[in-house]
């Protein structure tokens, strides 16, 4: 179906970036570190754009080197991604990060997007943030996501095929799976 | 693909950090062998290896699923690139454990693997 998105642009040069956010990882998860690991996904794409060749030369020579801070990191971004034809954005669980580092990337991404008409975010996370990502945002199309009863099948005879004690089941129980497990979840 | 620093051509995607993408495909114009200060580069602007996830979601991924989502009115909205920059984000929620991280390796990772599976001598078929 992705290709579906191929045939739309017509265009081959397409980057996708992906960055997960986790509960566990909070810490380590900041919003600089954040946007940090998109710009280094979106440059290594190429050659490194001179600019931040330069940024980093510079930044190197402060106090025996220094990390880029959020505002640098835009600016960058900026100027780095105007000139790519498509990129897609993805963060994954965008709700397991720290509310005050959220609202940071989001707003960073928020000016991004405002320079390069052809950047595209694809967020997930949970239905309690649902307000968070609108307000940030003029304009965010909403998908709610629930698993269809062949998604469950499928995924249930997955798990099944890797059962690590295949001798416990027999085709009774197999069926009783199958048939309660979908069942249940559509209930809910 | 040559070594030597180059402009971005097509057929290239960033899914993932640097070091994978040059041991799966050879897609990364950026030579991270010889050029040492453009590895510094990378991890100064972050220590974040968001590859490193992803390797578990490749390996637990179902493909299909979650695919009615691709063919929703919202996901077209989207994805359609004539429109410009009229609804640039998409916000998939729902609970925790349906899928949806999964989900969206289903849709994104495909469609990196499949761009980055074009040479520049092929043109992707249309439907």
């Amino acid at each position: 179906m992705i290709d579906s998105l191929c045939d739309q642009t017509g265009r081959e040069d397409i980057a996708v970036i992906g960055l997960y956010c986790d509960f566990l990882a909070q810490r380590e998860q900041s919003s600089t570190d954040m946007l940090g690991a998109i710009l280094k996904q979106l440059i290594c794409r190429g050659k490194i754009p001179e600019h931040i060749r330069e940024a980093f030369r510079k930044a190197k020579k402060e106090f025996g080197g220094r990390g880029p801070r959020l505002p640098d990191l835009v600016e960058l971004m900026k100027k780095a991604i105007v000139s790519l034809p498509l990129v897609f954005i993805c963060i994954d669980a965008i709700d397991e990060s720290i509310p005050r580092h959220r609202r940071e990337l989001l707003e960073s991404l928020r000016e991004i997007i405002r320079v390069s008409i052809n950047t595209r975010i694809f967020l997930t996370g949970r239905p309690h943030i649902e307000d968070e990502i609108v307000k940030g945002f003029s304009k965010v199309v909403r998908i709610h996501f629930s698993p269809t009863q062949d998604d469950i099948k499928s995924y249930l005879e997955m798990r099944l095929s890797r059962d690590t004690d295949p001798y416990a089941m027999d085709d009774e129980l197999r069926t009783d799976i199958m048939r309660v497990i979908p069942e249940r979840i559509s209930e809910v | 693909m040559s070594s030597e620093p180059q402009q971005v051509t097509g057929n290239v995607n960033s899914f993932n950090s640097f070091n994978v993408l040059t041991a799966h495909n050879s897609i990364v114009n950026f030579d991270t062998e010889t050029d040492t200060e453009g590895r510094q580069i990378l991890q100064w602007l972050s220590p974040l290896e968001p590859q490193q996830r992803h390797q578990g979601v490749r390996t637990d991924r179902l493909d299909g699923m979650g695919n009615w989502m691709l063919e929703t009115n919202e996901f077209r909205k989207w994805s359609d690139i004539e429109d410009g920059c009229i609804e640039p984000v998409l916000f998939c929620h729902g609970n925790p454990g349906v899928g949806k991280t999964y989900l969206r390796y289903n849709n994104t990772f495909r469609l990196a693997r499949d761009n980055a599976n074009v040479t520049d001598d092929q043109q992707i078929a249309p439907l």
